[in-house]
């Protein structure tokens, strides 16, 4: 059980154990925002120093919650939904070898490039929300918190999600 | 399979909250591998790596420097704090170095007081400056005219004026420099006075008088100058130095039209009454009036 601090977030051991479990996904959230690397990592900055400027006001369990919403309010400003470009993972190891036949290949080859270019049409609300379940593994109650938004309405967003980009591959079909 | 329904249900599959028998209908749709494929692959997805240390660092590093300090300057009150620190500073010093002036204009008189309730008459055309500021420690006055003092009791009073200085502690006194006519009166107590490299003191009742080369000391009876009562007094002057003030007394141009004369003149003329003035000089200086309006007089020889 954490001790209660009553100095917040300012010491600077339970700091960095709170910005490492944390900036990764924050990070990661903001340029599933943006589709830019430079701007989410300057908002992810700004929002870790506001956090660490304001740490005597925020004890370590709301601090998750305050970070993301100084992010959000960051965000606001910015001109979002700029092309997100992400790439597959290298490691093939988990891929089943005894279907590797170059028909095959093609096949998954071209499925990547078609998801790919459908979870760019995506909305950035939905895109958000979906890539941090698939990328980032967070469960829809965290996703919650990050976003703002009830539990419900991530549902709503993983649902459209889904739909989306299934509609979207099925028509080049 | 409508993509509406308020359960979201795919979301649920996804998350593997989909309960067994919703599980198994589920597989059995033709969409259900899109979506297996989909959500495979997606996971395979990957962001490009950044530098998080660079990250930590600023964020550490900015907000120690910036500390919880408000900007001094950026604080509203300290801005109403700077304007009424320059605003006040600006008005001492204009207090403390600015000079006063009073000045007696031709045809009036001006009467004033200082700081330390010394009182001064100013005669016609004639101009004081003095500073105001701590004037008790510093009485130092400057006349270009004529001016009669009566001076408080207190430290040394000081009377500068161009052909020379005039000092006392309290008195009553007369300074006249004119042109080049140094006169002073004493009418109570003692008066020093400076004069290029002269220096003389007198005390009540007595004149003196600087011209050029000129020197002359006088017994006087009145108990103040006369100018105060509207009357002229004149000792041993030249006609220019009568014309002078009588032009500054009416406020008028008098034009000399005659043979220099040397002549020198004592007496008293009156200042109220310009008339009576000329009679008086005419019949002395023997000179008769050509022209008489109401701002220019010429007068030529009899």
């Amino acid at each position: 059980m954490e001790q209660i601090n009553s100095n917040g977030i300012c010491e600077e051991l339970l700091f960095s154990r709170f910005f490492k479990a944390n900036i990764k996904s924050l990070r990661n959230y903001l340029y599933f925002k943006f589709g830019n690397e430079e701007k989410a990592n300057d908002i992810t900055q700004d929002s870790f120093i506001k956090l660490w400027e304001n740490c005597k006001n925020v004890p370590l369990e709301k601090a998750k919650s305050f970070l993301y919403t100084i992010a959000n309010n960051a965000s606001l400003n910015e001109i979002a939904h700029q092309k997100v470009v992400l790439k597959y993972a290298q490691n093939n190891a988990g891929n089943d070898r005894t279907n590797i036949n170059p028909e095959f290949l093609v096949e998954e080859e071209e499925f990547k490039q078609k998801l790919e270019k459908a979870i760019g049409k995506l909305t950035e609300s939905q895109r958000t929300a979906y890539l941090l379940n698939r990328i980032e593994g967070k469960k829809y109650h965290e996703i919650a918190i990050m976003l703002g938004i009830s539990v419900k309405a991530v549902e709503k967003r993983i649902h459209g999600a889904l739909v989306s980009l299934r509609i979207e591959i099925e028509q080049f079909r | 399979m409508s993509a509406t329904e308020e359960n979201y249900e795919l979301a649920k599959w996804l998350a593997g909250e989909m309960t067994e028998k919703e599980l198994i209908s589920f597989q059995k749709k033709p969409e259900y591998a899109t979506y297996s494929k989909i959500a495979a692959y997606s996971s395979q997805l990957e962001t490009a790596d950044f530098d998080a240390d660079a990250i930590y660092r600023n964020t550490i590093k900015s907000s120690k420097s910036k500390a919880k300090v408000i900007p001094f300057y950026y604080s509203k009150w300290i801005k109403i704090a700077a304007v009424i620190v320059i605003f006040s500073s600006l008005a001492f010093l204009y207090k403390t170095t600015v000079t006063s002036t009073e000045v007696a204009e031709k045809g009036k008189k001006t009467n004033f007081s200082l700081p330390d309730n010394s009182q001064i008459v100013l005669n016609s055309g004639s101009e004081i400056n003095y500073k105001k500021w701590k004037w008790e420690n510093n009485r130092k006055l400057n006349l270009d005219g004529e001016a009669y003092f009566k001076v408080a009791h207190g430290k040394k009073f000081e009377v500068e004026t161009k052909l020379g200085t005039v000092t006392v502690l309290g008195t009553q006194f007369n300074v006249k420099a004119r042109k080049d006519r140094f006169e002073v009166t004493c009418y109570q107590g003692k008066v020093s006075i400076q004069h290029k490299t002269q220096e003389v003191i007198i005390t009540k009742g007595m004149s003196v008088t600087f011209e050029n080369d000129f020197f002359d000391k006088q017994d006087i009876n009145v108990a103040k100058p006369e100018w105060t009562n509207n009357e002229i007094a004149f000792q041993k002057v030249n006609i220019h130095t009568v014309v002078d003030e009588l032009e500054r007394q009416y406020d008028i141009e008098i034009i000399l039209n005659g043979k220099e004369n040397t002549q020198l003149f004592s007496g008293i003329l009156p200042s109220n009454n310009l008339k009576a003035a000329l009679d008086i000089i005419i019949s002395i200086f023997h000179l008769k009036i050509s022209k008489f309006d109401s701002d220019k007089i010429i007068l030529v020889d009899f």
